[in-house]
């Protein structure tokens, strides 16, 4: 796959709860290897964005195309597509009844029929690379909440997906947690992972974005690269948005 | 005035009979003849299980000593009222001896023996009442058990005398009511009332028999006639010889001497009992396990139906739920007992239909709290597992149920001994668990406190056994 060539690419994305338009046309492309960082106000759309980008949440209308895949569409194998977009989120969500060791290899065993072995293998390869291998046999809960986020981002990892999307990672970490997970995520970026990364943290945006994108009111109201937003922020709630975030 | 089939206990008996008949009619079929005649389940003093739960009563002993001194056998089935008049009708069985009145109804349908025993309707008051005559009821409170011929003919003279009628389900607690003075006078058949003061209860009758009607054998009109005559033979016989005032007066008698005193404290009742009490015991608990398994089957699936990504299942889900939970469990009970036979024309066993009614009506619960369990899981569970790739089902299975179940165990163990508390209610279709048994022994011995007593304290060890079980069980899910 070329290096320019659409990994997702989003055309007039609506998406209404009831009467309430939460998405009001989003047009959006990632590209292989790009990082892209979602920011916005609370409440903007950016996580229900992410959300419809692997149909947690149903779009109401527009198209979604990812891996060549349109999952906006009805028949279209949700779960095949799944399997190659990895997907955290901010409250970890790992499974409650399984082991640390069990979290990352259930979906491999499950849908890619590895063998033990080699799912066992894989997880602890994984865990190394986020800085847990002494964690294998771990209950969830006896874990802190960045050793659990790097948990999901191995268990998201271990079915070798081509597109990562982050749904604010770290809002929910005590504030010494949250350099562990962005490492993690620094990294991944530099193995040339395609992430989608709706995020507060700006530092993050800054340093490993390709392009940042600003949402509010369920539309992109302007984009760009790291420079040109944070640098020359254009829209006036763009600048009023950084003002207030940046100046606490 | 016969009300209640006790259907399970019927069929059971049926296929007993039928096991012995062919036993029987295999080994002596050269000499004698032998005819199979239906009864009542329990109307004391004509036919009800002794301790030793073989059918004795007036009609038993009477039908058996016709049938010795005729020279021909007889094989008893009791099948409850109705049941045995259909089967002598549609030629089953060969007749029918159950208290039966002679009346021209039925006169067109079948063929009665000479009258065996003149009945009639009495009122009894309390052994220390003053009340002697009807003039002294008005407004008055007086007792009747349902569907007895007492109670047609209390309603009929309630307004000339004025008193009100009180009406019971049955008969040990009619007479309670007379005896601790709620009401004033009950009315009854005559030799029920006879055998209820010969068993102790402190009653005095106080009235000659009013609405006097006759007690026949029955055969199909046109059929047996030979069995007929033989009846009417014996039943001449008998009296001749006196061994008919013999069997009378063994029910009727002002003193039991014909009997041994029986004991009649908590032990000794739980002695004489012992056998039925047992029964009564493992069907409910037989009843209780099928009805688990079946209940939790039915609560899983729609519990999950409730929850799977499907509106209109969600619907069907909460109609189900909707319906069984909010329909009061004796109404199921008797809905399905007596209400789909006469919609489909099929009859169903009771023990099916306890069992199907428990399945609805607990797996409704079942299904509600299945349905809560799962979703008081962590939405983000669901999330998480189907944003790997994981398809519903597999994610309900690895993830979402492991952990529901888990919130689900203390409302199992809840709903299990409810179910067991519940069996009891099926006691209104008959079914012979240990409430119904509880019933039937205190409709021969009318020692409703103490036998309620002992049946009440049997139910208490059983829950406190599974409870303990439960806790157990609990104990070692919790890891």
């Amino acid at each position: 796959m070329s290096e320019t060539k659409a990994k997702i690419k989003v055309d007039n994305l609506v998406k209404n709860y009831g009467d309430n338009a939460v998405l009001k046309g989003i047009n959006l492309e990632v590209k292989n290897n790009e990082v892209v960082v979602i920011i916005g106000p609370s409440g903007s759309g950016k996580s229900t964005l992410l959300r419809t980008l692997n149909k947690l949440e149903e779009p109401t209308g527009g198209s979604i195309v990812v891996d060549g895949y349109d999952i906006a569409k009805p028949d279209t194998d949700i779960n095949k597509v799944r399997e190659n977009i990895g997907m955290v989120f901010q409250h970890f969500n790992l499974f409650n009844n399984l082991t640390v060791g069990e979290n990352i290899t259930l979906a491999p065993l499950e849908l890619k029929k590895e063998a033990p072995k080699q799912a066992t293998e894989h997880a602890h390869s994984l865990l190394q690379m986020v800085g847990l291998e002494s964690k294998f046999d771990a209950r969830v809960q006896s874990l802190s909440g960045g050793q659990q986020q790097r948990v999901a981002i191995a268990r998201a990892l271990a079915m070798k997906p081509d597109v990562m999307l982050f749904d604010e990672p770290t809002s929910a970490l005590d504030p010494e947690m949250v350099g562990d997970v962005l490492a993690v995520m620094k990294d991944l970026a530099k193995q040339g992972m395609t992430m989608v990364v709706v995020t507060h943290e700006m530092g993050f945006a800054k340093e490993v974005a390709d392009r940042v994108i600003f949402v509010d009111d369920g539309q992109i109201l302007e984009e760009g690269t790291p420079d040109e937003l944070f640098g020359h922020p254009k829209h006036p709630r763009l600048q009023d948005f950084l003002n207030k975030i940046l100046n606490v | 005035m016969k009300r209640r089939l006790f259907a399970v206990f019927s069929f059971v008996a049926v296929l007993f009979a039928l096991g012995l008949g062919l036993g029987y009619s295999s080994a002596s079929a050269k000499t004698q003849q032998t005819y199979t005649i239906g009864t009542d389940v329990t109307f004391p003093p004509f036919e009800f299980a002794n301790d030793q739960n073989k059918y004795v009563g007036i009609d038993m002993d009477l039908m058996r000593a016709i049938a010795k001194d005729q020279g021909f056998k007889v094989n008893i089935k009791p099948l409850g009222f109705n049941a045995a008049v259909q089967a002598t009708q549609s030629g089953q069985i060969d007749g029918v001896i159950a208290g039966m009145s002679i009346t021209k109804e039925r006169a067109a349908t079948f063929d009665f023996s000479n009258p065996y025993f003149t009945s009639g309707v009495v009122m009894a008051v309390a052994k220390n009442s003053k009340i002697t005559d009807l003039n002294a009821l008005k407004g008055k409170r007086v007792a009747v058990k349902t569907g007895t011929s007492g109670a047609d003919y209390a309603n009929s003279i309630k307004n000339k005398y004025g008193f009100k009628v009180v009406t019971f389900d049955d008969s040990n607690n009619m007479y309670e009511d007379v005896t601790t003075g709620n009401s004033v006078a009950c009315f009854e058949d005559s030799p029920v009332m006879r055998y209820a003061i010969q068993q102790g209860s402190k009653l005095k009758i106080v009235t000659k028999p009013a609405e006097s009607g006759s007690y026949g054998f029955a055969v199909k009109k046109g059929q047996n006639k030979a069995l007929l005559t033989a009846f009417n033979r014996g039943l001449a016989n008998l009296k001749k010889n006196g061994q008919y005032d013999k069997i009378t007066e063994r029910y009727l008698g002002k003193d039991s001497t014909a009997k041994p005193a029986d004991d009649r404290s908590f032990l000794g009742l739980l002695k004489q009992n012992k056998g039925a009490l047992w029964d009564g015991f493992v069907e409910t608990l037989w009843l209780t396990v099928v009805s688990i398994f079946f209940a939790t089957l039915f609560g899983v699936i729609v519990g999950l139906m409730g929850v799977v990504p499907s509106k209109f299942i969600n619907g069907a889900s909460t109609t189900l739920i909707y319906i069984f939970r909010g329909l009061p469990l004796l109404v199921l009970a008797l809905f399905i007992y007596t209400g789909i036979p006469s919609l489909t024309g099929q009859k169903i066993p009771a023990f099916v239909a306890g069992v199907i009614t428990l399945m609805f009506n607990e797996g409704a619960y079942i299904a509600a709290f299945v349905k809560g369990g799962i979703n008081a899981v962590d939405h983000g569970q669901m999330e998480a597992a189907r944003s790997l790739g994981l398809p519903f089902g597999k994610s309900m299975r690895k993830v979402i149920l492991p952990q529901g179940i888990k919130i689900m165990v203390p409302s199992f163990i809840n709903q299990f001994i409810i179910t067991l508390k519940d069996t009891s209610i099926l006691s209104i279709i008959g079914l012979l668990e240990l409430t119904q048994t509880g019933k039937i022994i205190i409709a021969r011995n009318l020692e409703g406190f103490k036998v309620w007593t002992i049946v009440a304290v049997i139910y208490l060890v059983v829950i406190t056994l599974l409870t303990w079980l439960s806790n157990w069980v609990q104990r070692r899910t919790k890891i």
